[in-house]
């Protein structure tokens, strides 16, 4: 037998092919293409560092990672946000420990370099050993990313200049992320604090999951949902009115009935408050929103946000190498909930998702043992399946994006790895091809006339 | 304090952890009070000029912070027969230590801090140790004594496991 070799040679055309609707396992096991989508991926695209909500005031800062890259992400003076490398220009060392926290400098413990809440060298310890002319401190202050934007209080950066405007990345995914981020008045907030844990899994598996994989949940999550419910097991899904919608690597797949995902929340006091804002709710948004909100849904920002709306986890999942990343997550909550619903949201979820929790648990185990089969050099070679619904694709009035009628579908994630593809195999952003042309460029993305196609 | 008391304490601690170590949440259950509070904050790691509650503020995030019905819930999971990632069993042992029991105003209510190692393993080789302190009230019932309040301080800021099956 002629055993092919794996060979690196930045061309990922022979690993998948998503018309036919299959990936090769060596995408989530290769230490190689790891690296490259670090180069390509995540030093390129904007990445979601924080919410408005987690640094309020000016001095706020807390420590995230871009790819593998440390960034700390600071409030300034202006209320603006500057994000830059965790890592002192001086000989590297890392100039923040804290997750979180609020300060006027971030002063380097190896050599007492100070740095301004902007990231600016302002002053060394013992100034005086440089003489005139070693250093231009304009020019040594910590790397600023390379642009910083914000949409309805989710803070992203990039360190691509030519990255497209964050409006344009998010695109028409936009239309479905405002009900999530803005569903009421006075938009969301994450609830204080941050869990964090270890997954041995290959970051794509989380993401891939929450950007379209209904078909897991009901078989997957059976003993968490009739846990939380009473016994009864996962709301039936609904094939006619349920779908995948995704664009630019970004997905969101749910049902219109409106309360799935807020019943496996296991919360009745929830249920009823986002009941009562319904009405209010297709206000602002439309009748066919109101209705996607609390359904059984779930969605991804690519490369690496997910969130469960009507559950309200909201999660990042930061590659640590190929076989492992960090799964942070947090509470997304509405401003102007009374602090009882917020209260018992943020219980709900860690009971649900949360380490602990009783859908959480189950998704991990699985995710590690997809990840660590490929161990096997043979296992490795063999194709992954990924050709569920792929005829199902429908063009529809309302909502936009690349549709796909039914839920149960791998359709979103059929897209996602087209945009991981696109941007694996792209020189620059130029070159990074428009699989779907949006409807709302430049347009408004709220209202109930928003998503409807022109004309 | 009176020694009988304190060795009371001890022999339930233990047997609080062996029903643990064999999954006997049933009878486990039975050794919380009505009224329980099970608390496990979510701890950022901050600078110690930083003021902020992490431990104390019930609203920020927190890997448990269950009533007794919350406790139920999750463990009802395990009745279902359809929790696939228990099945094969995790391996189990807990280890208390350090324990101490302090008087409280209340006749009937003891506080009692001690230290504990979780060990688990599962299928071929998956395995952690997770290690913190514990801060519980036990309360003296007809039954014997139960646990009415537990604060566990687990000493990670990421959790080096993939998820909590399991009680401290
Ligand atoms: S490495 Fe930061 S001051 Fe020297
Ligand atoms: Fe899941």
């Amino acid at each position: 037998m002629k055993i092919e070799k794996f060979k690196d040679n930045g061309r990922y055309d022979s690993y998948m092919n998503l018309d036919e609707g299959w990936l090769d396992r060596r995408v989530f096991w290769e230490q190689s293409i790891y690296d490259r989508e670090m180069e390509q991926i995540f030093a390129r695209c904007w990445l979601f560092v924080a919410h408005d909500s987690q640094i309020p005031n000016p001095g706020d800062f807390l420590t995230t990672y871009m790819g593998e890259d440390g960034v700390i992400v600071c409030r300034q003076k202006d209320n603006s946000v500057k994000v830059f490398l965790n890592s002192c220009p001086h000989r590297g060392n890392k100039v923040s420990f804290a997750d979180a926290g609020n300060t006027r400098r971030f002063v380097c413990n190896y050599h007492g370099w100070g740095f301004g809440t902007d990231g600016a060298l302002m002053g060394m310890h013992e100034e005086y050993c440089y003489d005139a002319g070693d250093i231009d401190k304009s020019q040594w202050g910590l790397k600023q990313v390379a642009k910083v934007g914000n949409y309805k209080g989710l803070i992203f950066a990039t360190f691509d200049e030519e990255a497209p405007s964050l409006e344009n990345y998010l695109g028409d995914f936009r239309w479905y992320l405002d009900m999530l981020l803005d569903n009421e008045e006075g938009g969301t907030e994450l609830i204080g604090g941050c869990i964090k844990s270890v997954i041995g899994a290959n970051w794509k598996f989380g993401v891939e999951n929450f950007i379209g994989d209904a078909y897991h949940a009901g078989w997957t999550h059976d003993s968490g949902a009739r846990a939380m419910n009473n016994g009864l097991p996962f709301p039936p899904i609904d094939m006619k009115s349920s779908y995948h919608a995704s664009m630019n690597g970004h997905g969101w797949e749910f049902g219109t009935e409106g309360v799935g995902d807020l019943f496996l929340l296991g919360r009745p006091k929830v249920m009823e408050y986002y009941n009562k804002i319904r009405p209010k709710m297709a206000e602002r948004l439309g009748e066919m929103r109101s209705k996607i909100f609390g359904s059984v849904a779930s969605a991804s920002i690519f490369p690496n946000v997910s969130f469960l709306p009507g559950i309200s986890t909201f999660r990042q999942w930061m590659p640590k190498g190929p076989a492992q990343f960090e799964l942070r997550t947090w509470v997304i909550v509405n401003k102007n909930m009374p602090d009882d619903i917020k209260d018992d949201v943020t219980k709900g979820v860690m009971q649900t998702f949360g380490p602990g929790g009783a859908f959480e648990m189950d998704d991990g185990e699985n995710w590690e043992n997809c990840t660590q089969t490929n161990r096997g050099v043979v296992t490795r070679r063999e194709k992954l399946h990924y050709r569920s619904g792929i005829s199902r694709r429908i063009e529809h009035p309302e909502l936009p994006g690349i549709v796909y009628q039914g839920q149960y579908n791998d359709a979103n994630q059929r897209n996602m790895y087209q945009r991981w593809l696109d941007l694996m195999h792209a020189e620059s952003w130029k070159d990074v091809p428009e699989q779907y042309s949006p409807r709302l460029n430049g347009k408004e993305t709220m209202g109930p006339k928003a998503g409807f196609k022109a004309g | 304090m009176n020694l009988e008391l304190i060795k009371t304490i001890e022999q339930t601690l233990y047997r609080e952890a062996r029903l643990l170590d064999q999954e006997r949440y049933k009878e486990w259950v039975g050794m919380l009070t009505e009224d329980i509070h099970y608390h496990m904050p979510g701890i950022e790691t901050r600078y110690r000029r930083d003021k902020t509650e992490q431990v104390h503020d019930l609203t920020r995030m927190a890997f448990y912070n269950d009533d007794l019905e919350d406790l139920k819930k999750r463990l009802r999971r395990l009745e279902t027969g359809t929790a696939w990632s228990e099945d094969p069993a995790t391996r189990y042992t807990h280890m208390i230590t350090n324990i101490e029991v302090v008087p409280t105003e209340k006749e009937d209510e003891v506080l009692v801090y001690s230290n504990f190692l979780a060990y688990r393993n599962r299928n071929e080789k998956d395995q952690d140790t997770l290690i913190g302190n514990r801060e519980d009230i036990w309360r003296k019932t007809a039954e014997g004594y139960k646990l009415a309040k537990r604060m566990i301080i687990l000493k990670q800021n990421v959790l080096l496991s993939k998820n909590l099956n399991v009680y401290l």
